[in-house]
């Protein structure tokens, strides 16, 4: 005898096939409306863990990004700082070698030198400058001058460097230590850009032959030494923005590819998730179909 | 010796009664179609003991047996009971694998992954929040920035271990609402007591109460699915129930042993409502696997600082010690210093990142797993119904080929009434009226 098939057992396989297309139907929904494959971890055990992973990766690229950016920035601001000392020291040169030359008298060597304390102050101002409320010339004593106007001239920064995380474990030296060119001025005797324009306004005032030789001697071999050292400090600077730039483009290649690897483990596929849910739109269908007439068959449609 | 003459009377009448009865088990068998637990009846019917005629034969002298009706010996249920012993183990399973699968699926919507709101996203705005400190390590609204990221983890932290506490509490509760008074598991011992007293005593009685077996079978059904059944049917036709690893049987014969101890191992809802909240168990290894993750993001955190950022020990307890104003971003005094932020925001993939990730796989592989054995044995379970289905199931079509058959029966037979009682009245009217 063939197994008995009653209506009890129609109704329960019609109703767990619809149930089953209806659930298929519907997670296919939610992927074509979320756009994700993932929805929770139990979707994809490996790939949930993957997605924490390379999100927080993405998220760590963007922070270095935008240090990166920060670090051009102050580099932008160090060198604009640091080619105005240049101008003022070309300038002090200019003025050296002409009252060099004899023709002027002691009034326009005092005038000079006059010239010369106001260039002075002028470089203390650009190493102070600031790079978004903080002196980017004072080693880590960033909240206050590196440098007073006026007389004293000591250097109230340190030595220590402030660096840009570019990526893990990599990160760029963006400060410049400015007291390697200014040093701590005329008591110091260092030999240093402020000692040796405070030596050159004092040899224009002392006005004695010996005073004269020695700007065209010595204060001119000094001044041409801290523009050697001030070359250097701008080469430093320039170098520092490149490696910056180059941080920033290999950052934005790894951003693309990781997002990449993000997209093709959470993202859904939407041609293949709108045939699917073709297919399976046909499906329900079918099984509603089917469903909807074999429960209404009985004997008892036919019995008179 | 010949035939009693009211005789053919008699036996059209047992065609009757007969058919009569198939038709009301076949009406009770229509009545009860859809009725949760109905195994289908049928009537049993016999030849009556026939009637010997002696030398009925003038030939050869030798006599004859005259059969002298039908009577119904008895309406059985149809029901195969190897069937139900393997629904019974099956549904066990079902109903451990399910409350497995619910349980898990709650923890999971708990950590809410992926999303903005999840441990993972709070994790890593926290670590970009250090990077920002490093940027500018001066800067108020970097150093509020940073504590307010670090509470925000650490509430999502506390949160997801509150909710993980309630979840096991609840387990908890359920398993005293189940097997505490009034529970489930006494109410289906007392009725299954109390049928086993009734089936008793109609057995003694010479009956078949087929209701009161359907009852009792229901009842052994739904049982099944809160821990592991066995029965074993007692000569007096009472159930011996065991129910898990109790010692005891919850039912024997008419007494109820309830409550009893009984471990994870008892299988069905009740094994799963324990192991799920056991030593060993799922949810308890999440609240632990939490609680390290916690653990390791404040030692990670708090290693690089003199002034340690994050208190607590555990995810319900970690909380963020320091106010904006303390938050260093250096180990120095000089305000520009920015190691100890760079190193904190080098934490990012580390340690505590690595070991949340991990916890969400191991999450999403269990639920994964729950859900697919729950899928498994609902096939099972549904193929064996379906098997059980098709031996004691009611089908509307039998029942109306049925009702035919045993209608046109009855009609047949009160023919025969009809005819038997024309052959009477022949003999009763006209016998030796002659002429009139």
């Amino acid at each position: 005898m063939t197994e008995r098939i009653t209506p009890a057992m129609v109704n329960s396989s019609t109703l767990s096939a619809l149930g089953s297309s209806l659930e298929a139907l519907e997670r296919t929904t939610d992927e074509l409306s979320s756009g994700r494959t993932i929805l929770e971890p139990s979707d994809n055990p490996y790939g949930a863990s993957q997605v924490i992973d390379l999100q927080s990766q993405l998220d760590g690229l963007s922070g270095y990004e935008s240090n990166a950016q920060d670090g051009i920035s102050w580099e932008n601001t160090a060198s604009a700082a640091m080619s105005s000392i240049n101008e003022v020291v070309q300038k002090v040169r200019e003025l050296v070698l002409q009252a060099a030359n004899g023709t002027d008298d002691q009034n326009d060597r005092e005038m000079i030198a006059e010239q010369v304390e106001q260039l002075t102050d002028s470089v203390k101002q650009d190493a102070n400058a600031q790079y978004a409320g903080e002196y980017i010339f004072a080693g880590t004593a960033t909240t206050e001058p590196p440098y007073e106007q006026g007389e004293n001239d000591e250097y109230k920064g340190n030595a220590e460097t402030i660096s840009r995380a570019v990526g893990p474990s990599a990160s760029i030296t963006i400060s410049t230590d400015i007291s390697t060119l200014l040093g701590n001025g005329e008591g110091s005797a260092d030999g240093k850009l402020l000692d040796t324009l405070r030596t050159i306004a004092k040899d224009l005032r002392g006005g004695t032959p010996e005073d004269v030789k020695a700007l065209s001697s010595t204060d001119l071999g000094s001044l041409d030494a801290n523009i050697q050292t001030l070359t250097q400090l701008q080469a430093t600077a320039g170098s520092a923005t490149d490696q910056l730039q180059a941080a920033l483009s290999r950052n934005e290649d790894l951003q693309t590819s990781i997002a990449g690897a993000l997209s093709n483990t959470q993202d859904t596929n939407m041609a293949a998730a709108s045939i699917a849910f073709a297919n399976e739109q046909a499906a329900y269908n079918a099984a509603l179909r089917t469903g909807a007439t074999i429960v209404q068959e009985s004997l008892l449609n036919f019995l008179q | 010796m010949s035939i009693p003459t009211l005789q053919g009377l008699q036996t059209a009448l047992s065609g009757l009664v007969a058919e009569q009865t198939a038709l009301d088990t076949t009406g009770n068998n229509i009545a009860n179609a859809n009725t949760e637990g109905y195994s289908r009846e049928t009537a049993l019917l016999e030849p009556d003991p026939p009637l010997d005629i002696p030398a009925i034969s003038t030939l050869t002298g030798e006599g004859a047996q005259l059969g002298t009706g039908v009577s119904v010996s008895n309406i059985t249920r149809i029901r195969n009971v190897y069937l139900d012993a393997q629904y019974r183990a099956q549904n066990s399973a079902l109903g451990g694998a399910s409350t497995q699968a619910e349980e898990l699926a709650q923890a999971q919507a708990a950590f809410d992954e992926p999303s903005s709101s999840s441990i993972a996203s709070q994790m890593s705005s926290f670590w970009t929040a250090w990077n920002s400190l490093a940027s500018s390590p001066t800067s108020e609204a970097a150093k509020e920035g940073v504590v307010a990221a670090g509470e925000q983890l650490a509430s999502t932290f506390k949160q997801l271990s509150a909710q993980l506490s309630t979840i096991s509490s609840q387990a908890g509760e359920q398993y005293a609402a189940l097997t505490g008074e009034g529970g489930e598991v006494e109410n289906y011992a007392n009725q299954i007591a109390q049928l086993n007293g009734q089936i008793k005593l109609s057995e003694e009685a010479g009956q078949q109460p087929n209701e009161m077996l359907d009852r009792r079978d229901l009842l052994l059904d739904k049982l099944s699915s809160l821990a592991n059944v066995t029965v074993t049917e007692e000569p007096d036709h009472t159930d011996t129930v065991s129910f898990g690893d109790a010692a005891k049987p919850l039912v024997e014969g008419t007494t109820v042993n309830w409550p009893q101890a009984i471990t994870e191992a008892s299988g069905g809802q009740l094994g799963a409502l324990l192991g799920l909240t056991g030593p060993k168990g799922a949810l308890t290894g999440l609240q632990s696997g939490l609680d390290n993750v916690a653990e390791t993001l404040i030692a990670t955190v708090n290693e690089h600082l003199a002034k340690p950022f994050f208190s607590g020990e555990s995810a319900a307890t970690l909380a963020v010690a320091v106010k904006p104003s303390e938050v260093q971003a250096s180990g120095t005094k000089n305000p520009g210093g920015n190691e100890v932020a760079l190193a904190i925001a080098g934490l990012r993939g580390g340690a505590a990142e690595h070991g949340y990730a991990t916890l969400v796989e191991k999450l999403g592989s269990d639920v994964q797993g729950a859900k697919d054995e729950q899928n498994n044995l609902q096939t099972t379970v549904t193929a064996i119904n379906d098997q059980r289905q098709s031996v004691s199931g009611v089908s509307l079509d039998e029942e109306m080929t049925n009702l035919i058959t045993f209608q046109r029966g009855y009609q047949a037979s009160a023919r025969t009434l009809t005819a038997m009682s024309e052959l009477l009245e022949t003999l009763i009217e006209h016998t030796g009226v002659v002429g009139l």
